[in-house]
């Protein structure tokens, strides 16, 4: 074994305990990273093989080769297909059965009147297909739906709903179908396919309820005889299909399912979960960088012994790099199993909490094995290869001089680099924001300020800590005044400690400015836009829900409280062949309800067409009153309109107004999202509400909301997405704390004989652990001040970097940041804990006589 | 705060015994001593190495614990306090002065020299620190960090800072073993004036005859046991003294604990 590589094993031999932060910072940011890996590996492998074995009966699928997809709306419109085809198809060579597939949506409601699922994932409703080798669900319990209003839904629905066989309840598809209960169905073999709901009807019932026109059909599955192939089924079926119309093998199908799946559900929570483990991992950067120079700098006399002996520059850093790699790669693996342990506890948790994944084995692969491995040494090494070209430098005379501290830190290069770097940054910053904005400039700004802060930290630092520090000689004498005269010694380390903490304040930070924004901007859009008394609304998030019944908005008009009440629902057409999301609602009445801005030009009288577009929509297309527009719909029509008003507030009334009329021929499943309603003056606010809701009752009870809290509850989904942010933020907050106490323990080891002294004078142990403890919280106090201030600025420039058209708010929630900067001082606490703890048991005698 | 007046003992230890180890690692560094440290007087701690004189002032000034025997500060019996209690009693009545390492780096020379009462968080009696201030020399000095001063200043602090609370007693451990003969002669003197003017007491613990000649008397350690003691000292009688002590206790240097 050659010498450096020795010399670094048996140093960590003999200081082990040294590395043990740096040792569980690695192993949780490369567990966290391999069990992202490993649980997003399992889940689409758990995914493929549910999709495969539920549709593998399923050999061929007829479609419309027509979809208008808008952006940001995963799946697109497809065009049906005419029921009729089914007996062309069956007649075709190679096919041993062919039946019509209708889907749409259809929220079940369970036994405590709730709607079941709608919080995400889809809530689908279709015909029951009666050949079981082309139904992906299976029946468990019961029978096939035979006569209308019989039902069959997947049991995963039936648990969550309380739904038994034989009971009756209500389909909102979203008319309100009430349906019994004949059959509880499987899908492969699991509670259903993911968190999605079914409910199976019978054919005609599906076509009554899910199509705007019986004879059409959403698909065709087929199924091939004996010894076809899935693409000579398709190569059979081509020629006789009308144009306009595909077939697609089985296998074809079932993967385009999964991509849904996986590119709305599996991607974004992978690709989520693998920023936040970045952020764990830079965090540990900074971490074990520090370490590596404090181990580095209390070794300078050992070092300089080496180096007056003959051993090179090279062999003195190539011992410190041998004693970072061993630690890195131990830290790695242990990392990587304990990121499988999380992966398989996460999965056996998932069901245990009423989330139902697949099951299947882990799916370990290479790269999630190896990459975690990967990037926990890269980490590592580089965080430990200045410090070990620091070690190389030490000259051979510094061991004839006392153990000198590092206290360097606010160099002139330091405070001219950082002098040009902070305000370069934001001014890029600014410019990037003011000017467009122009999201790479504010992105190169947002990267700039950062870098900035952490190149200013030791400079800042110095100021900071006094200021910060100043009350404590008040407030704890001198105990406070030697903590803070503590973290003043090593401007460089305080920083660098601090810094691992201000990152993940700063990323805590940033998300809660910018939620706190985003509601923010939602509420005073709705006040803004929102003309009316109350909101119908049905409550779901994501592809979730069936909306809202078309007949709500006509029957709440002829109550006698109600002025107004206008239905908004959805369609898709092709504009300039990109997809745009309709508004299908009654343009006239709309301004009564909505705010809609100056509008030029008339929503009266829109007709079958004519069409309002947004003032935003109509600069960008060159569009003004009288201009015509073609729109080419779901069903393969194109119809030319005529503008006839541009309406300037675009917020709830989206881009483009057509009339029911206009839209009915081309329809699909018929829904509204949201009925606006406002009042007849007089009539008092809850007595309104009481009376739109009960006639909302008998169209299943979507949910009646006043302004308020119909503001309240478009930004909950907010709150749910910061919860879990926040969540995952938590690990880098872990591994920052790990870092504090690190270097406290270092710290403490390093004044040994000081604290002896202390003791010897009479300092009791209270206050030495005090003293340690209050050094703790300065330096976590600095780097979450550092946090808020950083995170604030980067959550400013998110939000207006995103905001195109500058509507959107900025708001700095004092509530939650103040609950920040409280667990960013607690998380010093925390971390002086067990430093002080230490320090305290020194033996006062054995500390005054150590070198 | 006590007088000399009212005490004629300072600090004493009765048949303090201190055992290190167990078996056949055990060491005798104490084996039954009984002295009194005379208050208003300054007494030197002589021994050859190994002798058990460190121990002793550890011991005497609640540093360490005795294994058997008991030792005194005035009245105050030491093995009946708690940690706590040791600690607040060396904070308001023992002042001490080690050999290196007396000052707190981050601490102002007038930050230290008030540390424990600080660490009281008691004003004290400025008129006191003042005067010792003067008398130590470094009223030019004191905003100055120990990193800035000699040696022998650092140990002039640290004798101030051992007078500041006027303890009953002050202990000092070699407290000349790193200083050059002028510094240290310096040091000496002033520990001397003190116990003299302002009736102060001091234990001094020393292996330098030079040094013990300051003091008023000089008690002889060897192995673990009082041996003599010497009123009126002269660095020549010290050291003829010594050399007969390292003669008859050879070997005493083997026995592991150090007497530096």
């Amino acid at each position: 074994m050659n010498a450096s590589l020795r010399l670094g094993l048996t140093s960590l031999r003999s200081h082990r305990r040294r590395f043990a932060g740096t040792f569980v910072a690695v192993l949780l940011g490369v567990a966290f990273l391999a069990g992202t890996l490993v649980m997003g590996d399992t889940l689409r492998a758990s995914f493929d093989t549910l999709f495969t074995s539920a549709n593998g009966g399923t050999d061929a699928v007829v479609r419309s080769a027509n979809v208008v997809t808008v952006p940001g709306q995963g799946q697109g419109t497809r065009r049906p297909v005419d029921t009729s085809l089914v007996t062309k198809v069956q007649g075709t060579f190679g096919v041993a059965a062919a039946v019509p597939v209708v889907e749409g949506s259809g929220q079940l409601v369970g036994a405590d009147h709730q709607p079941i699922g709608g919080q995400g994932p889809p809530t689908r409703a279709g015909n029951w297909i009666t050949d079981p080798k082309l139904n992906p669900y299976q029946l468990a319990q019961g029978r096939a739906p035979r006569a209308p209003g019989e039902v069959v839904v997947n049991r995963g629905a039936a648990d969550k709903g309380g739904l038994k066989l034989g009971d009756t309840t209500v389909l909102r598809a979203p008319d309100p179908v009430t349906v019994r209960i004949v059959g509880i169905a499987t899908f492969g073999g699991q509670d259903g396919m993911g968190q999605v709901t079914y409910a199976g009807l019978t054919l005609a019932d599906a076509e009554k309820y899910l199509t705007p026109r019986p004879g059409e059909a959403s698909s065709i599955a087929v199924r091939a005889g004996p010894g076809i192939t899935q693409q000579q089924l398709v190569d059979k079926l081509t020629p006789v299909l009308p144009t306009g119309v595909e077939a697609i093998t089985g296998k074809a199908a079932s993967a385009e399912s999964l991509d849904m799946v996986a590119g709305m559900f599996l991607d974004l929570f992978t690709t989520l979960l693998l920023v936040f483990s970045g952020i764990a991992l830079l965090v540990a950067t900074f971490s074990i960088h520090n370490t590596f120079a404090i181990v580095v700098a209390q070794r300078t006399r050992e070092n300089a012994l080496l180096r007056a002996l003959g051993a090179s520059r090279r062999q003195v850093a190539a011992a410190t790099l041998a004693e970072a790699t061993a630690v890195a790669i131990a830290a790695s693996a242990a990392g990587v199993l304990a990121g499988i342990g999380i992966a398989a506890g996460l999965q056996a948790l998932f069901p245990a909490i009423g989330f139902p994944f697949p099951n299947g084995d882990l799916v370990i692969s290479g790269l999630s094995a190896a990459l975690p491995v990967a990037v926990g040494v890269l980490v590592c090494l580089g965080s430990a290869l200045l410090p070990a070209l620091r070690a190389g430098r030490t000259a051979p005379l510094a061991a004839l001089r006392e153990t000198a501290v590092d206290q360097s830190g606010a160099s002139r290069g330091r405070k001219i680099t950082g002098g040009i770097l902070l305000p370069a940054g934001v001014a890029v910053t600014l410019a990037g924001v003011l000017t467009g904005p122009n999201v790479l400039l504010a992105g190169a700004g947002a990267v700039l300020t950062p870098a900035a802060f952490v190149v200013l930290g030791p400079v800042a630092s110095t100021y900071a800590v006094r200021l910060l520090g100043g009350p404590l000689d008040k407030v704890r004498g001198i105990t406070g005044s030697l903590a803070r005269r503590n973290a003043l010694r090593s401007p460089k380390r305080t920083a660098a400690t601090a810094t691992a903490l201000m990152i993940g304040v700063a990323v805590v930070s940033l998300f809660t400015v910018f939620g706190a924004s985003l509601k923010t901007t939602m509420d005073q859009t709705v006040s803004k836009s929102f003309a009316g008394d109350v909101a119908v609304s049905a409550r779901a998030f994501g592809a979730g829900g069936a909306g809202i019944s078309p007949q709500l908005a006509p029957a709440v008009s002829k109550l006698p409280e109600v002025k107004t009440a206008v239905g908004l629902g959805r369609g898709v057409a092709d504009v300039d062949g990109g997809g745009r999301a309709l508004t299908v609602t009654d343009p006239a009445k709309l301004s009564g309800v909505l705010d809609l801005g100056t509008v030029q030009g008339s929503l009266a009288g829109l007709g079958a067409n004519g069409l309002a577009v947004s003032a935003d929509e109509a600069g960008k297309r060159g569009w003004h009153p009288g201009s015509t527009a073609e729109l080419a719909f779901p069903d393969g029509q194109k119809q030319t309109f005529t503008v006839r008003a541009v309406y300037a507030e675009r917020e709830l009334a989206g881009d483009y107004l057509l009339t029911r009329e206009a839209w009915a021929p081309h329809r699909v499943q018929d829904s509204d999202s949201l009925v606006a309603v406002s009042f007849r003056p007089g009539v008092p606010l809850p007595e309104g509400k009481q009376a739109v809701e009960r006639t909302a009752a008998a169209y299943g009870s979507p949910e009646v909301q006043t302004r308020a809290e119909y503001a309240a509850s478009s930004a909950s989904g907010i709150d749910m997405m910061l919860t879990l942010v926040y969540a995952l933020l938590a690990l880098a907050v872990v591994i920052a704390l790990l870092g504090i106490a690190n270097t406290l323990t270092l710290a403490v080891h390093e004044r040994t004989r000081e604290l002896g002294l202390l003791r010897a004078v009479g300092q009791t142990r209270a206050q030495l652990r005090a003293m340690v403890r209050w050094e703790s919280v300065l330096v976590a106090a600095f780097g979450t001040a550092g946090g808020l201030g950083l995170g604030a600025f980067l959550g400013w420039v998110l939000v207006k970097a995103s905001d195109s058209a500058g509507t959107s708010a900025f708001a700095l929630p004092p509530l939650p940041l103040t609950v920040v900067a409280l667990v960013g001082l607690l998380a010093g606490l925390v971390a002086g804990l067990r430093p002080a703890r230490r320090a305290a048991r020194l033996n006062v005698l054995r500390a005054i006589a150590t070198e | 705060m006590s007088t000399a007046v009212r005490t004629a003992t300072a600090a004493r230890v009765v048949d303090a015994v201190k055992v290190y180890g167990t078996g056949d690692t055990e060491v005798r560094a104490l084996d039954g001593v009984s002295v009194d440290f005379h208050a208003g007087r300054f007494t030197a701690i002589m021994g050859p190495s190994g002798s058990g004189k460190s121990t002793l002032m550890h011991c005497a000034a609640g540093l360490d614990t005795l294994s058997a025997g008991s030792a005194f500060i005035g009245d105050t019996d030491l093995s009946a306090l708690d940690d706590r209690r040791l600690t607040l009693l060396r904070r308001e009545r023992i002042g001490f002065v080690f050999q290196a390492f007396n000052l707190i780096p981050t601490l102002t020379v007038a930050e230290n020299i008030t540390l424990p009462l600080d660490l009281a968080g008691q004003r004290g009696d400025r008129e006191w620190i003042e005067a010792l201030v003067d008398t130590v020399g470094l009223r030019d000095r004191l905003h100055h960090r120990p990193g800035e001063l000699s040696g022998g200043q650092q140990q002039r602090v640290a004798v101030a800072r051992a007078f500041a609370g006027r303890p009953d007693v002050v202990f000092a451990d070699e407290p000349t073993g790193n200083l050059d003969s002028r510094s240290g002669e310096e040091v000496l003197r002033l520990l001397g004036r003190t116990v003299r003017q302002t009736a102060r007491t001091v234990v001094m613990v020393t292996h330098d005859p030079v040094a013990a000649a300051h003091a008023d008397e000089v008690l002889f350690l060897a192995d673990g046991r009082l041996v003599d003691r010497m009123p009126d000292p002269t660095a020549e009688r010290v050291l003829d003294r010594m050399r007969l002590l390292s003669q008859s206790d050879d070997g005493v240097n083997s026995q592991g604990r150090q007497g530096t």
